[in-house]
């Protein structure tokens, strides 16, 4: 288990992680029901995030209420948001002003 | 309620329940399932499970639900259908002891978080200044549900996530 779990550590899908560039976010938002170590765990698991940044992230959602969790183009969003839905997340897609 | 590593160190987790507790997941996943095979759209906890993803821009949203709603529901349906199958037993049958690797953990965990989002709406976890609920009764009940799911969800993080906060 424990290897598993050092091994998503180390498979970092550098492509979309957050950067201001590109046009349209993933926010993921707090919600008073999800686990704050079941959030970490699907930041961790499915984007692939390294611990400290999936706790960031999740702290950040608790404690500001939302947080953007990847950028890219729209389509890759959609999935993202399609993904987290089935987690269970509250998530949107939306657009990054110019 | 146990939750423990898997022998040999094993992805997954290794679940033992006692007779009652497997008997209301059971009965608790077959209500998910009927929830999401039956649910109308007004029912509100529908909006927690699936919700807009573009809530200010209605086409988009539109879109997005009919590509996506069908495979939401298939994915949570099969969730609900295999906690409700792996905990299937009888009164009297003694302890239930449940293996599950990396994936059906997963499955779990989703479930878990589905169950506690519809029964969060049905007991207004959102709203605590609400009205008086008109079935007291009911209520406590699907609120002990309700943290006894999460106290079962945490303790399988803790098992498969061990340095986790």
């Amino acid at each position: 288990m424990t290897s598993t779990i050092e091994q998503l550590d180390a498979d970092l899908v550098t492509d979309e992680a957050v950067r201001p560039d590109l046009p349209w976010q993933t926010i993921v938002w707090d919600d008073p029901v999800n686990l704050m170590t079941y959030v970490t765990y699907v930041f961790r698991s499915y984007f692939g995030y390294p611990r400290e940044e999936a706790e960031r992230l999740m702290l950040q959602v608790h404690h500001e209420g939302r947080a953007v969790v990847a950028s890219g183009n729209r389509e890759a969003m959609e999935r993202h948001v399609h993904a987290m839905h089935g987690y269970g997340l509250q998530a949107t897609v939306s657009k990054v002003e110019p | 309620m146990i939750v423990a590593g898997r022998e040999g160190g094993a992805d997954g987790v290794r679940i033992v329940l006692e007779t009652e507790e497997a008997m209301l997941l059971s009965e608790l996943a077959d209500q998910v399932d009927s929830v999401l095979l039956l649910g109308g759209d007004d029912d509100p906890a529908l909006g927690r499970l699936f919700p807009s993803a573009y809530p200010d821009d209605r086409e988009a949203a539109s879109d997005y639900t009919r590509y996506t709603r069908d495979s939401l529901v298939d994915g949570k349906r099969q969730a609900a259908q295999s906690v409700r199958d792996a905990t299937a037993t009888e009164r009297d049958a003694g302890l239930v002891e449940i293996e599950l690797d990396q994936a059906q953990a997963w499955g779990w965990l989703t479930f878990l978080t589905d169950l506690r989002l519809i029964l969060a709406e049905r007991v207004g976890v959102t709203d605590p200044d609400e009205a008086e609920p008109a079935d007291d009764e009911r209520d406590d009940y699907l609120r002990a549900a309700y943290e006894w799911a999460g106290i079962v969800q945490g303790s399988m993080l803790e098992v498969l996530d061990p340095l986790g906060r």
